[in-house]
């Protein structure tokens, strides 16, 4: 027993060592390039040792403003995105679970047809209307469109969650007098806290970094941090890669914080879960 | 068989019920649709209607679009380029989506065996789906440089040939397709591992009683519970990379020559950089075309899923 | 589940500081708002720098805030025309570069000539009669020039001197030797290219196909009026490129890329407009600061003396749309930000101005090393092709024809052969 259990171990050490490798190496070279001096930052020879600085960050503080506001936008239009699509993919996931056909069955499929359609192409009809209803520059459009990108995907993942929890919970309830709302808030959700996460991890990473659809539908007062990431690339006159990696550090930290914050939550869901035992 | 969950009498009679109004939608269920269904019709299938229109026009900045009928398409498809942005667009797929899913299901697995320190790891391996792709191609692009970058170093120093990106275009299409791996095997990864943190650990416990062995734990007992969610994870992916965009645009902006160029590049040219709205359109709804004839067999596994029990 | 709250807390606090930020002005801010859409850089030379904020007067006579809306080159002008497609528009002024100006988008635009004979602008004449001609469209003039910027020479004196050059090349042969001579390991370790250039602009094989008494295209809309030219340029490249004086990499190098290469001493000659100058010397982002010098590029030998060489030279010029809700104020933006006085600081502040006579300013050209050099440049400068409307079809079919020929694909005879029948039919069109 002990050899092969020896043996076990040490492939899981090299196979989590080759994941790390394989995850953190750029990442590491963003985050400590934000503290190199820029003239070693892309030196060759690369340079392994150096004076660290935080002058990066000074500058993006003093050059570059408008990148935290940036990041407050992102933020409202994250949370908004995530709260929506989270709340409608977990009631349409519940809706396929529990009842069953043709009719859904090929309501879904159209579901997850429709976003094959590339999204570059919508904007060239979406803008004009969104200019049209005055929704332009507004952190609600941009809630909308990020939340409706992602419903498909979620209303998926919420229905595979859903199914596993055993309907005589819903017939329980039922039972007990309650509406299928109820059902939902107080049976399925906390049940399903797993998927909601995994769907809620999916949405906020996308639209923390979304692009495109913030580029055209945004002018000043929700602006998004990756357009100024975007910006601090094309300069026509002078950019600075220090304050480039600074600002991706500074920009990544938060979604890394949130993982680190709701793992907790995804374990304990898992040895918490009543069903699962 | 997938294992099912237990029915009661009642909720059998009330299956059977809805199978039997087979081609209706229940109008219990109509409310819980509705938010979804509402956005999906108003931001892209509304919009999607105007595209159809759109791509029978030749269409630009200062001029009202004028009807051409299927002249976008006939061009389209008699583009060499929309070939070679084809062919490209869809060996990048392949490549992506099978590759990450096996990796996706190893890392899944490796997790859910139990590592120490488990929150920082997973951190650890979200970080890339959450890093700005900007911020990743720019240092891609430096790693992987053919002449003084670290990997190739690296690589030369184990004795394997450089990443000739710049200048093979098969190359070119490989660091294309390893970046798009980098980026998004988090978004695969975390599909499969949260459906296996949802296997009952009472089938294991069963399992290891029984003293099956771990290659018929996986084909009996791991691999049928999370084919939904392999399904899933998938016909995503898939979806996501047929459309891959940006990691071809900020490596090698589809050259050497147009080498390289994928679908989404080609149809970003028409639209933002030619203003030619109504080939972009054409090219869209072709790219639609494309995607359904090669998804098909996903989406009738995705349809049969839906229609038959839980799992 | 007693975690949820935290998200759900962060969730609402988030929601309220965002209705907070959505309601209610400052009590601060002026009556008025003028939005512009433009780069980030035309922002910085009005606002930014040695001569700090010009537009504060403007602004506090007019009562009026200024939000700018700014974006890179290709974006910014999709963002612009999409905008002035509109019913009506929030921007009161754009910029646009010399290239989108077609004819195509006139309509897009409000003629100016209205304006300028009502409140005009302070010796128009000044203003470089070319970047002029070029926003003229059907004798209307629809954008006033504001930013030029010409293309020269880099080149690292600290590298030439290592390998004996005492001075940089006065002719394209000689800047093909010193290419060649300039591809080595540096004393710093570092291997360096003799040459470095985007493969993704046009001013770089245009720049060569001068220098031979060619073009892409001239300005009378003729394709490559000299063949022969042409296929020396390619010739000559695709000779540099075998010979290990362009990167290996030189297909996905892009612009950004040259500047590093320049600072690091990665390459010893690029092709970059002359406001680079400052950042390439950065002393805390440069290797070289203070070595990295510039001349105009130079033509071939054969042409010396004969003819100036025509370098290129790209501008922008601000524009209202036509949907814009006010265009008097935009005009008054406009009008004052064109006058000698403002475009001189703007100069100070890193701009290339368009008017001539900044460019004999004394406090200008010492603020800026390479004034001199870029004003007799500018002098028999033309723009890298002329804007019609197929003109970016027309530059991508270009590079991609080059491309193929540096890298050995096809022949210069038939990449220049292939360039002429693809790009025809787009020229009537």
């Amino acid at each position: 027993m002990r050899p092969k259990r020896v043996v076990v171990g040490a492939g899981k050490a090299v196979a989590v060592a080759l994941v790390l490798l394989w995850s953190l190496v750029p990442i590491a070279f963003i985050v400590v390039s934000s503290f190199k001096p820029s003239a070693d930052i892309f030196a060759v020879p690369p340079r392994i040792t150096f004076s660290p600085t935080m002058q990066h960050f000074a500058d993006l503080w003093t050059q570059w403003r408008g990148f935290f506001t940036g990041l407050l936008n992102s933020a409202i239009v994250t949370a908004g995105a995530t709260l929506v699509a989270v709340v409608a993919s977990t009631m349409a996931g519940y809706a396929y679970s529990r009842f069953r056909g043709g009719a859904m069955a090929g309501t879904a499929v159209f579901l997850v047809a429709v976003r094959l359609l590339p999204p570059i192409v919508i904007t060239l009809p979406l803008f004009p209307m969104v200019n049209s209803l005055r929704l332009n520059d507004t952190h609600l459009v941009l809630i909308l469109l990020y939340s409706t990108f992602f419903v498909s995907l979620g209303t998926l993942l919420m229905r595979t969650f859903i199914d596993q929890i055993p309907r005589e919970l819903d017939e329980a309830a039922l039972v007990d007098g309650g509406s299928r709302l109820t059902i939902l808030r107080r049976v399925i959700m906390p049940l399903s806290s797993q998927g909601m996460l995994a769907v809620a991890v999916f949405v906020i990473v996308f639209a923390w970094n979304e692009f495109l659809f913030a580029f055209i539908f945004t002018s000043t007062r929700a602006k998004t941090a990756p357009l100024f990431i975007a910006e601090m690339m094309g300069s026509l006159d002078a950019f600075d890669w220090g304050v480039l990696f600074a600002a991706s550090t500074v920009q990544l930290l938060p979604i890394m914080l949130f993982v680190l914050l709701t793992q907790r939550h995804l374990v304990a869901g898992l040895t918490g879960g009543a069903i699962k035992g | 068989m997938a294992a099912t969950t237990p029915r009661t009498l009642a909720s059998t009679v009330a299956s059977h019920r809805s199978r039997n109004g087979r081609f209706r939608i229940p109008v219990k269920a109509l409310p819980f649709l509705a938010p979804v269904h509402a956005l999906v019709l108003g931001v892209i299938v509304i919009p999607a209607l105007y595209v159809v229109w759109l791509s029978l026009t030749t269409s630009t900045f200062g001029k009202a679009p004028s009807f051409v009928g299927l002249a976008n398409y006939v061009h389209s498809l008699g583009d060499p380029y929309f070939w070679r942005a084809m062919r490209n667009t869809v060996v990048i797929v392949l490549i992506v989506v099978h590759v990450e899913l096996i990796a996706g299901l190893a890392m899944a697995l490796l997790f859910a065996s139990g590592l120490p320190a488990r929150r920082w790891l997973l951190a650890a391996v979200l970080a890339p789906y959450a890093v700005s792709e900007v911020s990743a191609a720019v240092i891609w692009r430096f790693l992987f440089d053919a002449d003084v970058g670290p990997v190739t170093v690296a690589l030369n120093a184990l004795g394997l040939p450089s990443l000739e990106w710049s200048v093979v275009p098969a190359h070119g299409l490989l660091i294309i397709a390893l970046l798009s791996m980098w980026l998004h095997l988090p978004f695969t990864f975390i599909i499969l591992y949260a459906a296996r943190l949802a296997i009952p650990t009472h089938l294991y416990e069963a399992a290891k009683m029984d003293a099956t062995s771990s290659l018929q734990t996986f084909r009996y007992i791991t691999l049928p519970l999370l084919m939904p969610a392999i399904l899933v994870a998938m016909l995503f992916r898939y979806i996501f990379a047929f459309r891959l965009f940006s990691e071809v645009w900020l490596m090698t902006q589809g050259g050497p020559a147009r080498a390289t160029e994928v679908l989404a590049v080609y149809l970003y040219l028409d639209a933002f950089r030619f203003s030619a709205f109504g080939a972009a359109a054409a090219t869209g709804w072709l790219m639609v075309i494309v995607s359904l004839i090669l998804g098909v067999g996903y989406l009738w596994g995705l349809r049969r899923q839906m229609m038959g029990d839980a799992a | 589940m007693s975690k949820n709250w935290t998200r759900r807390q962060v969730l609402s606090s988030t929601l309220a500081a965002a209705a907070g930020i959505a309601a209610g002005r400052p009590a601060w801010a002026a009556a008025k708002t003028l939005n512009v859409l433009g780069h980030r850089v035309h922002q910085n030379s009005l606002t930014t720098g040695v001569a700090g904020d010009l537009t504060k007067p403007w602004r506090d006579s007019n009562d009026t805030d200024i939000a700018w809306t700014t974006f890179d080159t290709d974006p910014l002008q999709d963002r612009l025309f999409r905008e002035a497609s509109l019913d009506s528009t929030d921007f009161g002024v754009g910029f646009l570069v010399n290239s989108r100006a077609t004819p195509t988008v006139a309509p897009l635009l409000q003629p100016l000539d209205a304006y300028r004979a009502r409140t005009p602008i302070e010796d128009f004449g000044d203003i470089a009669p070319g970047l002029v001609s070029a926003m003229t469209i059907n004798g209307s003039l629809m954008a006033v020039p504001f930013r030029t910027a010409t293309i020269g020479l880099f080149y690292n004196e600290a590298l030439l001197e290592e390998r004996g050059i005492k001075a940089p090349p006065a002719t394209l042969e000689e800047l093909v030797d010193q290419a060649k001579q300039l591809t080595f390991r540096s004393q710093a370790g570092t291997p360096v290219v003799g040459m470095v250039v985007a493969s993704d602009l046009a001013t770089f094989p245009v720049s060569f196909a001068r220098a031979y008494g060619g073009d892409f295209i001239g300005p009378n809309l003729k394709l490559v009026p000299d063949p022969a030219a042409m296929e020396k340029a390619f010739a000559t490249l695709a000779d540099l490129y075998k010979a290990g004086a362009l990167p290996r990499t030189f297909a996905t190098t892009s612009n950004d890329d040259q500047v590093t290469w320049l600072q690091q001493g990665r390459a010893a000659f690029t092709v970059l407009p002359f406001a680079r100058y400052a950042q390439l010397n950065r002393q805390d982002q440069s290797k070289y600061p203070g070595r990295i010098k510039a001349v105009e590029f130079p033509i071939s030998a054969a042409l010396k003396g004969k003819m100036p060489m025509a370098s290129c030279v790209e501008f922008w010029a601000m524009c209202i749309p036509r949907n814009a809700r006010d265009k008097d104020l935009a005009w008054s933006f406009i009008q004052t930000m064109s006058g000698k006085a403002i475009t001189l600081g703007a100069a100070r502040n890193g701009n290339g101005p368009a008017r001539t006579s900044t460019y004999s300013d004394p406090s200008f050209a010492a603020a800026q090393p390479m004034a001199a050099v870029e004003a007799k440049a500018l002098g028999g400068a033309r723009v890298p092709l002329p804007a019609f409307p197929n003109a970016a079809r027309a530059q991508a079919m270009f590079l991609e024809e080059m491309q193929l020929a540096v890298l050995g694909r096809k022949s210069p005879k038939e990449a220049v052969v292939a360039i002429v029948e693809r790009i025809t039919p787009l020229m009537t069109a």
